[in-house]
């Protein structure tokens, strides 16, 4: 059962550093010790086996092998208190607005640029930053950024942080509707307890925000689709999902075709047009005209349709510049920038190996630095420092001195904690939480996220290509009594 | 609807109806096998007969050393390169299912899902009749949990009717592939003694599972001309083809409201003249000689319909004339 721990080198979500827990844990814990354990083991397994029947699996693949797997499911759930998240709320809509303005900037005038507050080189030189084939081309309503994903951490003071930024294709959403739909099936004790915000409404919000794009030359009521690379795509549950949830049809490359610069979709009664695609496949491979020659994923002819402004494309084209992790330390100088406004959530700390200086100190202390590939995602030519062997410490240092525009570094930080239920035994796990924001005329936030953990002991690597899992993630609601008002 | 998703609706359906046809065919197979082992001619013969209905003997010799009970079972239930093989078909219709999950009810895909999931985990005792029918059982059962779910919960539109177009196309094609195979081996065996044609026209309503319906409206005889009436030509028994083509007709009358366009009248033609030929005098006209022909000719007509269905709601790009 149930073993309060002592957590002083980490923050720990649910327990003080004493091992008491957290007020807003209480009612939580005192539910969980009423489990035996052989209850708690049964109800993990029919957990796991829940998200496999209804086939809600990513693809991973190995020598080109694909295997459909599930993202193992932790019943503990990520607490949050209201005020908590008021603050991240704020700071999530604070952020991704200035993020947006950035995109719109230099996709116009570059007046960031100008003004020098970030270097050119740093725009010029990204491989993201598509100059040519975006500037000039005003998208509807100004917005680049229809749905961002914006994972945040907290440190051994547990203060949130921002980690990482992804305004491309973020993924996960469907996991935060199938992590509460389990947890509400599997451990429904737990819920009369406690009052927290509904997820119900965010997808027509979303579906509304979808259809806010409506591109300029669509006098019609727009018709919007998702369009995804297909089912042996690792997201492919996701697009599913979001499709079927807001009502829009799934469509894959082969099912569009341009002529005359107007998007159409095959249908049983013939070419149908299209005004908004919500599209899940990345710049590169969204039109073989102008980008990747190779793709089949995309449709030729859809990148003029967009400059004639016959279709709009959510999220915009070009995004990558924004997000990418070298970008990402100038985010808050884009805040006070734009806004005129001090960030609401910080950054982590990040040193350029660009930077002769930063550099050299780095690279005498990557033992106690991340050190990460600007281009890379989902974890992967990655460096944690401190639990690296000297091997792989002399890898990365060839690595960064031969390409040192690839890489930034980071302090190692103790991320937070929460305990996991996995393998009949309790233990602490490092966390994140992946917030979505979605924006139309209005912003959306999704309350909670997605809280993503290393269920490898000790691992600090949440995604769940390498063995992260998943957890509910709770918003507690209103003010003076975060309890639920059904208590007896 | 997107032609692909209709497209992959309309596999999804056809692959369900094939395993479940299979899946019985094998299991009627199975069982005759055991009663016919004092006349073992006959059982050898009833497996190249089972092989022409599911497959292709072709195929078969091309993979396996040799004619065996087990071989025809891996090859029917399991070998993962036939494509008809039970294995295959559970593996499509989940495929299909999957990639038009936001068109078909999620229990729908929860049912091939799980027999998906289970299937490929499943471990049979080589040689184990109990396991093996236990597996065909568990076949038909999630074909027939379809169509409930099918048929309680779907919308009565496109994606309902699709689904339904497919499943009697294929239940449809293979009663004439049934009729087609066991008249072949009733003519080449016509001249051996009594009660083999008897044998081969029991055969054929036990696979269609019609044996019990037919005995309500005919007299307990095997005769061939009744046997054929009943299983072409009936307007009530749910596996004739009669049955499947008058309501594949009533489905694309609703797909299409109820009018003739120019691309839907070719699909209307084919099926008038289809209908056209299952009068039932035509069929007790028909001389013994002319039943295969007959057959022929309507399993063909059957192809030609499934191909016209997918050119005119752009299933598969239209075959060029040359």
């Amino acid at each position: 059962m149930f073993k309060p721990y002592q957590s002083d080198r980490n923050f720990d979500e649910m327990l003080e550093k004493d091992g008491s827990t957290r007020a807003h844990y209480q009612d939580f814990h005192k539910v969980m010790d009423q489990f035996s354990e052989s209850e708690l083991r049964e109800k993990h397994e029919t957990a796991q086996l829940s998200f496999l029947r209804q086939g809600i699996t990513f693809t991973v693949y190995n020598d080109n092998v694909g295997t459909e797997r599930t993202m193992p499911f932790d019943f503990i759930p990520i607490i949050m208190p209201p005020e908590t998240w008021t603050m991240i709320e704020k700071g999530m809509k604070q952020r991704v607005e200035a993020l947006n303005m950035f995109l719109d900037d230099i996709y116009h005038n570059a007046e960031i640029v100008k003004d020098g507050v970030v270097p050119r080189e740093f725009v010029e030189q990204n491989p993201y930053y598509l100059k040519k084939q975006v500037t000039g081309i005003d998208v509807p309503l100004k917005n680049h950024i229809f749905l961002a994903g914006i994972d945040l951490i907290r440190d051994q003071e547990g203060t949130y942080r921002v980690l990482e930024d992804n305004l491309r294709n973020p993924s996960g959403m469907s996991y935060v509707y199938q992590n509460r739909y389990v947890m509400r099936q599997v451990y429904p004790e737990f819920f009369n307890r406690h009052s927290i915000h509904s997820l119900e409404h965010q997808l027509s919000h979303m579906h509304e925000a979808v259809l806010d794009h409506c591109p300029i030359n669509c006098l019609h009521e727009p018709r919007a689709v998702l369009l995804t690379p297909g089912m042996y795509n690792s997201a492919y549950y996701d697009h599913v999902f979001l499709a079927q949830q807001m009502g829009i049809e799934l469509v894959e490359g082969r099912d569009l075709h341009v002529r005359d610069n107007i998007v159409y979709v095959k249908t049983i009664r013939g070419m149908q047009r299209v005004d908004i695609i919500y599209r899940r496949i990345d710049d590169d491979f969204l039109d073989p005209q102008v980008f990747n020659k190779d793709s089949a994923l995309g449709v030729p002819g859809l990148m003029s349709a967009y400059k004639k402004g016959n279709v709009s494309f959510l999220n915009g084209v070009g995004n990558g510049v924004a997000d990418d992790k070298a970008m990402y330390a100038f985010v808050p100088e884009m805040i006070r920038y734009y806004l005129k406004e001090d960030p609401i959530i910080p950054n982590v700390d990040t040193y350029f190996m660009r930077n002769i200086e930063q550099r050299k100190w780095a690279l005498e202390n990557l033992d106690q630095l991340v050190v990460k590939n600007v281009g890379a995602s989902g974890g992967y030519d990655m460096l944690i420092g401190p639990h690296a062997t000297n091997e792989e410490i002399d890898r990365f240092r060839k690595k960064i001195e031969e390409e040192p525009h690839q890489y930034i570094a980071q302090p190692t930080i103790q991320l937070s904690r929460a305990p996991a239920f996995q393998d009949g035994r309790f233990y602490p796990c490092h966390v994140d939480l992946r917030v979505f924001v979605m924006r139309g005329k209005k912003t959306n936030v999704l309350p909670g996220g997605l809280s993503r953990v290393a269920l490898k002991e000790g691992s600090l690597v949440v995604n769940s290509s390498q063995g992260g899992g998943g957890k509910d993630t709770w918003v507690l609601k209103g003010g003076e009594d975060n309890h639920a008002e059904q208590s007896s | 609807m997107l032609s692909r998703v209709a497209d992959s609706l309309y596999w999804m359906s056809r692959n369900i109806e094939r395993a479940e046809n299979n899946a019985r065919v094998l299991g009627v197979q199975l069982i005759q096998m055991l009663e016919a082992s004092s006349e073992e001619t006959l059982a050898r013969h009833d497996w190249e007969t089972v092989l022409e209905i599911c497959g292709s003997v072709e195929d078969f010799n091309r993979m396996y050393p040799k004619m065996s009970t087990n071989h025809l079972i891996d090859y029917l239930a399991f070998a993962e390169n036939n494509p008809n093989s039970i294995l295959s078909c559970i593996k499509y219709a989940r495929e299909n299912a999957r990639t038009t999950r936001d068109s078909i009810p999620t229990d729908l895909f929860e049912v091939w899902n799980n027999l998906y999931l289970e299937t490929t985990e499943m471990k049979i005792s080589e040689g184990s009749l109990r396991d093996i029918q236990q597996f065909l059982n568990r076949v038909k059962i999630a074909a027939l949990t379809s169509h409930g779910i099918v048929d309680s919960m779907m919308t009565r539109g496109v994606p309902y009717r699709f689904f339904n177009v497919a499943k009697w196309l294929e239940r449809g094609e293979k009663t004439a592939r049934i009729l087609n195979v066991l008249n072949d081996r009733s003519t080449a065996d016509r001249e051996k003694a009594d009660g083999t044609n008897y044998y081969y026209w029991r055969s054929a309503l036990q696979l269609v599972n019609g044996y019990e319906e037919y005995l309500k409206q005919y007299p307990p005889r095997m005769n061939e001309k009744d046997i054929l009436t009943f299983l072409i030509s009936d307007f009530s028994f749910p596996r004739s083809i009669q049955y499947c083509m008058d309501h594949i007709r009533e489905s694309v009358i609703s797909l299409e409201g109820g009018r003739v366009s120019h691309y839907s009248w070719r699909i209307y033609a084919a099926l008038d003249l289809m209908i056209d030929e299952f009068d039932e005098r035509k069929i007790s006209s028909l001389k013994d000689e002319g039943i295969s022909a007959f057959l022929d000719d309507f399993q063909n007509k059957c192809n030609d319909i499934g191909r016209i269905f997918s050119e005119t709601y752009y299933l598969v790009e239209p075959s060029k004339t040359t």
